[in-house]
């Protein structure tokens, strides 16, 4: 497992396969698809150098200059990896010699920075936020609202560009750069505007001529003044953007006792999405919407106002029948296009007990590579510490980074099938692009508006190298490489280029399997498979998640299991396939594929979160770690079983978007007496500091902030920590449980069972 | 009664002419509002007088100038005699110049049709500023033009009596008004001497006859007079002495009836004497007038004048009078006259402050009693039988039960016991006060709304900064408390609303920006409760010329911006004033710069002209009917240097029962204090809204038509989101049936409208007026400044639709129609020359020639029609 670990520190990559299976007969045999998550932005320890200048390319197939090219130091010529092409080397680089060599070829740095262009070349542009507010929320709720912005403009970098719009029945775009007294335009919610429409009727062109053709910022014509009166860098506008806050106010709309407010979402993104478009194309510009309720007005409407009308569920999605939802999933995917083509980005901060429609929302947001946090309400910490996050700089910030595109280059015996993850494909076909499109695909290079350092994407390849005769002679450079350039705008404005460059062995034949295992990385490969059965749950009809994942199972266990054909005692798996069961269990039973307990705007969030995390993070949402703290031993590791439950220990549950600390009931009890607070108790105190201070330190460092939940034993809070247990002891269970142990009410088979029939199915 | 003007200067004026004439604008307050306005205010006609009543004439009695002699001339006219006999009204004397002559006159000497024979041609001009009140009419200019006229006549051989015999004639003038001459008067014959001056037969038989008072009129022997031009320049025709004597006017006072001049028959110069023109000649004196005496209707003193009524049963003048004060009882009988029969009922009139204020009654939960059928309300008129047991409703005649608890005795005269306590049983005009029934809903606040144009080009006239101050300057007038709620939005080519609420530390600036599918960006703030905002406005209203100083969007986006204030008004109705400098030339109802298209393709303007009086299109139209149906009532003050257009504008503000405000040229250093009287005014004066007025009548006549500013969605009701004490509306009248003769005939106007401050009310104005079958009675109870306002009326109703040509030619028959009949059926044989006419209209020439002369205040009219 640490060599897996290693790998990805050094390029931040994960691959289930770590040795390929060489054919493509062979890699289907492997049910665990060729794929790497790849994390661009990873910060990486062995810090690579930044290079102050531009990378070396081929000049056939446009990969650049790795440690894996053949350097002949003498002509001064090196080999590409992937097409072989002979390059010279340019006068600059007359001094190489095997002494002498550029970092981009030291061997260790396979993943290496640079920042092209000339030095000192001013940035390409400040960072914007257009910040677009819903204000169809209660007075309450517009409370915590403003303070958690008012923070949060505090901290906004002074020479960002920051706008505003706020929402409910109407869209106000506010003129923050008008001086003499508060100036919004209002836009009507009900109606779609175009951008056009925009230009024409927020007078950018009022003194002058419009210009014909695409309008894009200041470069056609746009004059500075104008957009200065929209976007205005945080720090002239602190104080008119503090005043507008300050007297924010519900949407003053009349909203009749048995109807929802008129809420206006799509109408304002997309005016936000014109504006950024027309001021500042091209530029890293973020959208931050904060919605508070369901979109009932204009496009992108996901209920009616009667609320009568309940919000659509699963269930009515599977059924086909909420009315609302395709045509509002075709709005957004309309301004998806919208904002990639721009580059900017869709960041949602959903804040309400109802739905707000991020189901809907979720093609935009996830291709423009935005962020989402969903809360209860924008005075819970999930909020306002997300918000928090967004903007901290130090150690802790998200390292955001925008306009980014994303290229792959592989040997030619693999093809790239799509990613599954935060970006959209530019459609750039090429001899790479497989047949078969998982995701974004068609393409071998993506458009990422929006990336930080935890964005990970999940490259699916397809090995397209037939079984031949020769594949023995060809072992003789048995290597795949792969090649993956990020161009990115880095917070600091600067355009930087990472290129990190992969070579995997590929083994065929006969004898091979035993290598297979040995470079198989099984929290990668349920990582993948969790992002491959939610992909196929949202985009295949009448997929059945579960019998999907047996088979796989099954079959996976056929394939790379020891044991004698119809014998289950006798099976057993390699230490490399040993938790891979257990994965797909907790898979199962994960939020991912059991959708029907939460709402759709639940699941897509969790979706959403899941194809952006890197592999570690991702494992804990599928299977959550759990830890047990007493007085008889140290912090441990515990079973996620609900016989890890005892009396007399807490438990500290991380499923990544919940942390549940959890007292066992001896320990609640002596809480509530209040030992903790009497001196002679100091070991109880620390017993009970322990985990929350472990708690405290996941919730500081993760986005979104994960709900903290302090429950006892009993409580009802406790279903938090329940539901992911293993089900060994139900009330269906024989014998009581053991003394200060559990049980959990469900009909849900325990792993135990699961195990048993898989090891049954896969002698077969 | 009979009124003889002859050509010669010879026939003396009897003096009370002189003092006869309606108040000269030296004499205080213009006619219009009789009333001092409230403190401070000026009061102030709008471009036209909506109230239909007669202003004074500016001209001074006594001026030299005054009365045009051309009539005199315009006959003997260069132009061929065939032209003359042939040309009827249409075409005008060939030679003629659209100057102050105008061929209205001559035509009318023509335009009768050859087989009436023809009336003789006369008309004095009548001080234009008579009828308009305000300033904006040059009167004078009217009265002068003749003087200069005659001899720029290109046929105007020397002949034009009009120098010579005025000069003599001054004198005579003068002479006569010490003594009213109640004998026989004189003919003038020189009005026909045109025709004369043509032998053809037509003529011949027209001539004037005197005003006898037999029905039988005489071919004047006029006809036979051989009039040559020559002829009139060297001895003008002699005076056809006048056959009848003068008849008093009906029911006035001394001086009046010595009105009738007798003008002294000479043979003389076939012109006319300017000196013996009848001519309004102000009063200074009060007049007390009860409006009933001996119960009888008592006729009204002339609208110009100075008077104070005492409400003695019929309902005062102000508020409604009559065209004739005696209402014939069949239509033949009508027709017979010339005279159209037609209310002005002017329901908020002020009142002279010497007058009682009317009472208000209030009936607790029944609400007013009114008939069952008709739903004509308790008047004084309706007559209580079977010892008060049930009365009979004198509108349409009904047998109802009176009510219990408002039952009571009759006294011996068959009046109630009570009739004198209780007002709406002895007063013409009494308010109710409304209950539940009469409202869809509470009565809505006072809501005073300001729309300020803020394009470039307002700014740099200082439109927009006179706006902002006479706004500013104005709050402090309107009404306090709760009930009074403001707003404000400017625009440009986008809406600029302004969140007024107190909370707010500034006032918030929000723009409508789609000016095709507009819509009030808040629902509540946009207008708020005066108190609440008082600082804010100010505030703002300093602010926003500079605010927009920089403002280089030419556009405007009028009719979106005024939709948008509808919008924000809609749940309440109000008053929406408008301010508008530039062609609205963006957004709904944009409209295009039509007169310039017209100076492009000079014919068809020519010929079209009066299309562009026309409203440009219906957009405007069917947004103004909305308004109207939410109670919102727009005025719009038009501050402009160009052309706006005010022919499509001016629909809103005519629909919605508001009114046209107009600088032009706007004049940064003149009009702003003008601007802010007039906007000070409309908002102080006397008002109220979300009002339906209804004229009911006795049975035999109805109502046939409605005219003024207002909406109308059922035939009976005229809809009035405001009604103010300066809108009068005029209703024609038609027959349905026999009048029976002798008994009398009610007039009953409900106006069901709510006061200023919240109540509801109904002012019922009730006028009894007395049936006859007479036409001599009629000519004698005409009353010329209704009939003269109801033909301006209808000139003004007809301009966008008729050439002005035309228009004109009509009012001078319709004139000459009148003093024709009269010389037919009523004046005693009279020399053919002489025009005769009826005391009570003697002015009615003058007045029609005035404003046949006057091209603009008849297009300006029409904006207030």
């Amino acid at each position: 497992m640490t060599e897996f670990l290693e790998l990805e520190s050094q390029d931040g990559v994960r691959m289930p396969w770590n040795v390929i299976p060489g054919t493509k007969q062979e890699s289907a045999q492997c049910i665990i698809p060729v794929s790497a998550i790849y994390t661009p932005l990873k910060p990486l320890p062995s810090a690579p150098p930044l290079l102050p200048y531009s990378p070396l390319r081929c000049r056939n197939c446009r990969s650049v200059l790795n440690p894996f090219s053949i350097v002949d130091y003498s002509t001064k010529i090196w080999i590409c990896s992937f097409c072989l092409h002979r390059n010279h080397f340019p006068p600059h680089y007359h001094s190489i010699s095997d002494d002498n060599l550029p970092a981009e070829l030291f061997p260790q740095y396979t993943t290496i920075e640079y920042q092209s262009g000339e030095a000192g070349q001013a940035p390409m542009g400040s960072n914007v936020f257009l910040f677009v507010i819903d204000t169809c929320v209660i007075e309450e709720e517009i409370g915590f609202l403003k303070s958690a912005l008012t923070r949060a403009v505090g901290m906004i970098p002074e020479n960002s560009l920051v706008g505003l719009i706020t929402f409910g029945s109407y869209v106000s775009v506010h003129e923050l750069g008008f001086g003499m007294i508060p100036k919004v335009y209002c836009f009507k919610g009900g109606k779609e505007i175009s951008k056009d429409q925009v230009l024409e009727q927020m007078g950018f062109f009022a003194k002058k001529p419009k210009p014909t053709g695409v309008i894009a910022g200041v470069r056609d014509g746009l004059s500075q003044e104008s957009i200065a009166r929209f976007l205005l860098r945080a720090s002239d506008c602190e104080f008119s953007l503090n005043a507008v806050l300050e007297e924010l106010q519900k949407d003053p709309w009349p909203v009749p006792a048995d109807q929802r407010a008129a809420r206006c979402t799509g109408t304002a993104l997309s005016i936000a999405a014109h504006l950024l478009g027309v001021c500042v194309p091209g530029t890293g510009a973020r959208i931050m919407a904060f919605l508070g309720g369901p979109t009932t007005e204009g496009p992108g409407t996901i209920v009616s106002r009667s609320l009568s009308e309940p919000i659509r569920s699963h269930k009515d999605l599977d059924k086909d029948s909420a009315p609302y939802y395709h045509k509002a999933v075709k709005f957004y995917e309309g301004l998806s296009k919208q904002l990639i083509h721009q580059g900017h980005v869709l960041d949602v901060f959903a804040c309400a007990l109802d739905q707000v429609g991020v189901a809907e929302l979720k093609v935009a947001v996830e291709k423009s590579g935005g962020l989402v946090v969903l809360a209860e309400s924008f005075g819970h910490a999930v909020f306002k510490d997300s918000l928090k996050h967004v903007f901290q700089s130090g150690d802790l910030d998200l390292g955001l980074a925008s306009n980014g595109i994303f290229e792959v280059n592989c040997s030619k015996d693999i093809k790239v099938q799509g990613i599954i993850g935060p970006c959209a494909s530019l459609e750039k076909k090429g001899p790479l692009c497989s047949e078969t499109v998982i995701g974004q695909g068609n393409t071998t290079a993506w458009k990422m508006c929006g990336l930080d350092k935890s964005t990970s994407l999940c490259l699916m390849f397809e090995i397209v190298k037939k079984e031949s005769p020769d594949a023995i002679t060809q072992s003789a450079n048995n290597q795949f490489y792969f090649q993956f350039l990020t161009y990115y705008q880095h917070s600091s404005g600067q355009m930087r280029l990472r290129a990190t460059t992969l070579s995997r062995r590929w083994v065929a034949g006969p004898g091979s399997i035993q290598d297979l295992i040995a470079g198989f990385d099984q929290e990668a490969a349920a990582v993948v498979t969790a992002r491959q059965v939610s992909f196929k749950m949202e985009t295949e009809a009448e997929f059945d998640p579960i019998r999907w994942l047996d088979k796989s199972l099954i079959h996976m266990c056929s394939r790379f299991g020891d044991y004698q054909k119809d014998s289950p005692s006798s099976f057993s798996l390699s230490t490399r396939f040993s938790i891979v069961p257990q994965f797909i269990f907790h898979l199962r039973r994960s939020q991912f594929v059991q959708v029907f307990n939460n709402s759709p705007d639940e699941t897509a969030y969790f979706r959403m979160i899941l194809n952006r995390e890197n592999v570690a993070n991702s494992v804990v949402m599928i299977q959550p770690s759990l830890i047990s703290y007493s007085f008889q031993s140290a912090p441990e590791a515990a079973l996620l079983d609900v016989a890890s439950i005892s009396a007399e220990r807490i438990l500290l549950l991380d499923s990544y978007f919940t942390v549940v600390v959890f007292h066992g009931s001896t320990i609640a009890q002596w809480r509530k007496a209040g030992y903790h607070t009497q001196p002679e108790h100091e070991a109880f105190a620390q017993l009970l500091r322990a985990p929350t201070d472990d708690a405290a330190a996941i919730v500081k460092e993760r986005f979104p902030v994960p709900r903290l939940v302090v429950c006892d034993q009993h409580g009802s809070q406790a279903r938090f920590l329940l539901a992911k247990l293993n089900p060994s002891a139900t009330y269906n269970s024989d014998g009581p449980p053991v003394h200060g142990g559990d049980v959990i009410f469900t009909d849900d088979v325990s792993f135990e069972v699961f195990l048993d029939h898989l090891q049954r199915l896969a002698v077969q | 009664m009979s009124f003889q003007v002859n050509n010669n200067n010879r026939p003396p004026f009897p003096p009370p002419f002189a003092q006869q004439g309606p108040p000269g604008p030296q004499q205080g307050p213009p006619g219009p509002r009789p009333g001092p306005p409230p403190p401070g205010v000026v009061p102030r006609t709008p471009i036209g007088p909506p109230q239909g009543a007669l202003g004074p004439p500016n001209a001074p009695p006594g001026r030299p100038s005054g009365p045009t002699p051309p009539f005199g001339v315009r006959p003997p006219g260069p132009p061929p005699p065939g032209a003359f006999s042939s040309a009827g009204p249409a075409p005008p004397p060939p030679g003629t110049r659209p100057g102050p002559f105008q061929s209205a006159p001559m035509n009318s000497g023509q335009v009768p049709p050859p087989s009436t024979g023809a009336p003789g041609p006369f008309s004095n001009g009548p001080p234009s500023g008579g009828v308009q009140g305000g300033p904006r009419f040059p009167s004078p200019v009217g009265m002068q033009r003749p003087v200069s006229g005659p001899p720029s006549l290109p046929s105007g051989p020397p002949s034009l009596p009009s120098m010579p015999p005025s000069a003599g004639m001054r004198p005579f003038s003068g002479g006569l008004a010490a003594s009213p001459l109640p004998g026989p008067a004189p003919l003038a014959p020189s009005f026909a001497s045109h025709s004369q001056g043509v032998p053809p037969p037509p003529l011949g038989s027209s001539a004037f006859s005197a005003p006898a008072q037999g029905p039988q009129f005489q071919v004047s022997p006029f006809g036979s007079q051989p009039w040559s031009m020559q002829q009139r320049q060297v001895a003008p025709p002699s005076a056809i002495p006048g056959a009848a004597p003068p008849p008093r006017m009906y029911n006035m006072p001394g001086p009046e009836s010595a009105a009738s001049i007798s003008p002294a028959m000479s043979q003389g110069p076939s012109k006319i004497d300017p000196n013996q023109i009848p001519r309004p000649i102000p009063s200074s004196s009060v007049v007390l007038h009860e409006t009933r005496q001996g119960n009888q209707a008592n006729p009204p003193p002339s609208a110009t004048t100075d008077y104070i009524v005492r409400d003695t049963g019929n309902c005062s003048p102000r508020y409604m009078r009559c065209t004739i004060n005696q209402i014939p009882c069949t239509n033949d009988l009508l027709g017979t006259s010339g005279m159209q029969l037609a209310l002005l009922v002017q329901p908020l009139a002020l009142p002279h402050p010497s007058e009682e204020p009317i009472q208000v009654v209030d009936f607790g939960e029944s609400g007013p009693v009114r008939c069952s059928r008709c739903k004509g309300y308790i008047n004084p008129f309706m007559r209580f039988i079977d010892q008060g047991r049930r009365f009979i409703c004198n509108l349409c005649g009904y047998t109802d039960e009176t009510p219990r608890e408002y039952h009571c005795n009759l006294g011996p005269d068959g009046r109630r016991r009570d009739a004198d306590e209780r007002p709406e049983l002895c007063k013409g005009t009494v308010e109710f006060v409304a209950t539940k029934e009469y409202m869809v809903r509470d009565p809505m606040p006072a809501v005073f709304f300001f729309l300020v144009d803020v394009s470039m080009n307002s700014l740099q006239t200082g439109a927009t900064a006179a706006a902002c101050s006479a706004i500013s300057q104005v709050i402090a007038d309107l009404p306090e408390g709760p009930r009074t709620m403001v707003g404000i939005a400017t625009f440009d080519s986008t809406i600029h609303f302004y969140n007024l609420k107190r909370a707010l530390q500034q006032p918030l600036m929000l723009i409508v920006p789609d000016i095709q599918d507009v819509y009030t960006p808040l629902q509540s703030d946009v207008i708020v409760q005066l108190s609440e905002c008082r600082q804010h406005l100010e505030l703002l209203l300093e602010n926003i010329p500079t605010m927009f100083q920089n403002n280089k969007t030419a556009d405007s986006a009028f009719g979106a911006a005024v939709k948008g204030a509808f919008l924000a008004m809609k749940s309440t109705g109000g008053k929406l004033m408008v301010f508008q400098s530039v062609l609205p030339s963006v957004g709904i109802g944009a409209l295009s710069a039509r007169e310039a298209e017209g100076r492009t393709n000079i014919t068809a303007a020519e010929k079209e002209a009066h299309k562009l009086l026309q409203p440009a299109d219906k957009i405007l139209k069917t947004m103004a009917i909305e308004f109207a149906e939410y109670q919102v009532c727009v005025d719009v003050f038009i501050t402009t240097q160009t052309y706006i257009d005010i022919a499509s504008i001016s629909v809103i503000p005519r629909t919605t029962g508001g009114q046209v405000y107009y600088y032009y040229p706007f004049s940064a250093v003149s009009d702003p204090a003008k601007l802010y009287n007039d906007l000070r005014w409309n908002i102080t004066r006397p008002q109220g809204f979300e009002a339906v007025m209804r004229v009911r009548s006795s049975q035999g006549l109805q109502v046939q038509e409605y005219s003024g500013n207002f909406c109308k969605r059922i035939p009976t009701d005229v809809d009035l989101p405001a009604i103010d004490c300066d809108k009068t509306i005029m209703v024609t009248l038609k027959h349905d049936e026999k009048l029976q003769d002798g008994a009398e005939c009610s007039f009953q106007c409900a106006l069901l409208y709510t006061t200023v401050d919240g109540q509801r009310r109904i002012r019922v104005s009730t006028l009894s007026l007395p049936c006859t079958t007479i036409l001599s009675n009629l000519f004698r109870s005409a009353d010329l400044d209704t009939q003269f306002a109801c033909f301006l009326k209808h000139a003004a109703i007809e301009i966008p639709s008729s050439p002005l040509l035309q228009i004109r030619e009509q009012m001078t028959t319709l004139c000459i129609n009148i003093l024709h009949s009269y010389r037919k059926f009523c004046a005693t044989v009279s020399s053919a020359g002489q025009l005769i006419l009826p005391e009570a209209l003697k002015l009615l020439p003058l007045y029609t020639l005035e404003i046949t002369l006057d091209k603009s205040s008849l297009m300006l009219l029409h904006l207030q029609l």
